[in-house]
C-alpha cells in the first residue's frame, strides 16, 4: 500500500474519531462515523486477499446500515422535538432505534455476527484498530445518550453479550476470533454498568484498550494466528511468553492484575443498586471467557510442543520488540494498587 | 401524521428491510442502501422548508456528499468481490466461517 494512502487513511481515522467525540449535533456525529467507516475500508482490504475483501464487504454493509439507522432515528427525534442536540433525545421510538443503531456499530449481541468474521479477515494491527479505536466514537455516543436509551434492551444486550462472548469463544482455534469474542464480552461488561455509573464504562473501555493492545501487539511480534502456531512461538521472543500469559490473565479479570479492577467496581456498583442477581449472572458468565484465556495462556506459555526433542525449533532471530509492548504490558498487569487514584481521576 | 412523514417512514423501512433480507446479489443490498440514503435526503431537505431555518440547508448537502462516497465505496467492493470470488453472489462469501 502506498505511503500516501496509508497516511490519508490514518489521518482520516483520527479526524473522524475527533469529529464524533467532539460533536453536539447529530449530523456531525454521523459525519464522523461515516469518515471512520470510509477510512478504515482501505486498511481492511489492504492485502487484496479474498478473505480480506469478504471482511471488508461485511464490515461496510453493517456499518453503513447502522449509520443510516442512526441518522433516521435522529431525524424522527428532530421531527418530534424540534432540535438535533445529542444529549436531548426524548421520545421512546427514536431512543429504541438509536440503541439498536449504536449496538450495531459496537457489536453488541444480537448484532455481533459481523465482528468475529471481520476480525478474522484482517491483519493483526488492523484488528487492533477495529477493536479499540473504532469503538471509541459509538461508545461516546452511547455515553452521551445513556439516560435516554431503552434500559431493558440495553440490559438484555449486555447480559447476552457477556454470555455469547464467552460461549462462542470456546470452540475457536484462531487467535483473532478469540480476541473478537473477548471484545464482545468486554463490551457486555461496559454496557451493563452504563445506566448506573457511566464513569465505570469509560474506565472499563480504557483498561480494555490497554490490555487488548498489549495482547495484539505481542501476537503481532510473534505472528501467531492460531493455537497451533502459539506452541512454537516462544522461540521468537522468549520474554514475551511470560508477559503474554500475564496480560491474558489480566484480560480475564484475575485478581492481582489490572483487569480485575473494572470487574470489581462494576460488581460493587451493581450490588449497591440492588441488582445482585444481575451481578452474579455477569460474573458467572465471564468464567467462560476465563476458560479460553487460560487455554491461550496454556498453549503459549505452560507447554512445550509434545515432540520437543525431535521437533526443529524456530530460529531465535534477534528482532527487537518495540517498547510500546513493554509499557502496555506493564500497565495492563500492574495497575491494580493504583485503583484509588484511577477512580479519583476519571 | 403528515404525508411527508408517512412517505419517509415507509420508504426508509422498506429499504431497510430490503437491505436486511437481500438474497442473492450484493448489488441489491447496495441499491437498498442508496434508497435509504435517498429517503434521508428528501426528509432532510424538507426540514429547512418546514422550520424556516435556512441555515440547516447545509445538512442535506453534507449527507449527500457522504452517501455518494459510500456508494462509490460499495461499488468498489462489488468490483473487488467479483475479482476475488468470481461473482457478487452473497452465498459465496463463506471463507471466514466460525
Amino acid at each position: 500500500m502506498s505511503p500516501h494512502t496509508k497516511l490519508l487513511a490514518s489521518m482520516s481515522l483520527l479526524l473522524g474519531t475527533i469529529i464524533t467525540t467532539s460533536s453536539n449535533h447529530w449530523m456531525m456525529a454521523w459525519t464522523g462515523l461515516e469518515i471512520n467507516t470510509l477510512a478504515i475500508i482501505p486498511l481492511i482490504s489492504k492485502s487484496h486477499h479474498p478473505r480480506a475483501i469478504e471482511a471488508t464487504i461485511k464490515y461496510f454493509l453493517v456499518q453503513a446500515a447502522a449509520s443510516a439507522l442512526l441518522l433516521f432515528s435522529s431525524m424522527i427525534n428532530a421531527w418530534s422535538s424540534g432540535q438535533w442536540d445529542i444529549p436531548q433525545m426524548n421520545h421512546p421510538m427514536p431512543c429504541l432505534l438509536m440503541t439498536t443503531a449504536i449496538a450495531m456499530k459496537l457489536g453488541l449481541v444480537p448484532f455481533h455476527f459481523w465482528f468475529p468474521e471481520v476480525l478474522q479477515g484482517t491483519s493483526l494491527i488492523t484488528a487492533l484498530l477495529l477493536s479499540t479505536l473504532m469503538k471509541l466514537p459509538p461508545l461516546t455516543l452511547l455515553l452521551l445518550t445513556s439516560h435516554s436509551l431503552n434500559p431493558t434492551l440495553l440490559t438484555i444486550m449486555a447480559i447476552s453479550s457477556t454470555a455469547l462472548g464467552g460461549w462462542m469463544g470456546l470452540n475457536q482455534t484462531q487467535t483473532r476470533k478469540i480476541l473478537a469474542f473477548s471484545s464482545i464480552s468486554h463490551l457486555g461488561w461496559m454496557t451493563i454498568i452504563l445506566l448506573y455509573y457511566p464513569k465505570l464504562t469509560l474506565l472499563t473501555f480504557y483498561l480494555y484498550t490497554m490490555m487488548t493492545a498489549a495482547v495484539f501487539l505481542t501476537l503481532n511480534t510473534t505472528k501467531t494466528l492460531s493455537l497451533k502456531t502459539m506452541m512454537t512461538a516462544w522461540t521468537k521472543a522468549p520474554m514475551l511468553n511470560t508477559t503474554l500469559m500475564l496480560t491474558l490473565l489480566s484480560l480475564a479479570g484475575l485478581p492481582p492484575l489490572t483487569g480485575f479492577l473494572p470487574k470489581w467496581l462494576i460488581l460493587q456498583e451493581l450490588t449497591n443498586q440492588e441488582l445482585t442477581p444481575l451481578a452474579t449472572a455477569t460474573a458467572m458468565l465471564s468464567l467462560l471467557g476465563l476458560f479460553f484465556y487460560l487455554r491461550l495462556a496454556y498453549h503459549s506459555t505452560i507447554t512445550l510442543p509434545p515432540n520437543s526433542t525431535t521437533h526443529m525449533n524456530l530460529w531465535h532471530t534477534n528482532n527487537p520488540t518495540n517498547t510500546i509492548i513493554a509499557s502496555l504490558t506493564s500497565t495492563s498487569t500492574l495497575l491494580l494498587p493504583l485503583s484509588p487514584m484511577i477512580l479519583a481521576s476519571i | 401524521m403528515p404525508f411527508l412523514h408517512l412517505s419517509f417512514y415507509s420508504t426508509f423501512t422498506l429499504s431497510a428491510l430490503g437491505l436486511a433480507f437481500h438474497r442473492t446479489h450484493l448489488v441489491s443490498a447496495l441499491l437498498c442502501l442508496e434508497s435509504m440514503m435517498l429517503a434521508m435526503y428528501v426528509a432532510l431537505s424538507a426540514w429547512p422548508v418546514t422550520t424556516q431555518t435556512s441555515s440547516s440547508t447545509l445538512m442535506p448537502m453534507l449527507m449527500l456528499a457522504f452517501s455518494a462516497c459510500e456508494a462509490g465505496t460499495g461499488l468498489a467492493m462489488l468490483v473487488a468481490s467479483t475479482r476475488t470470488h468470481g461473482s457478487d453472489h452473497l452465498h459465496n462469501l463463506n471463507l471466514l466461517q466460525c
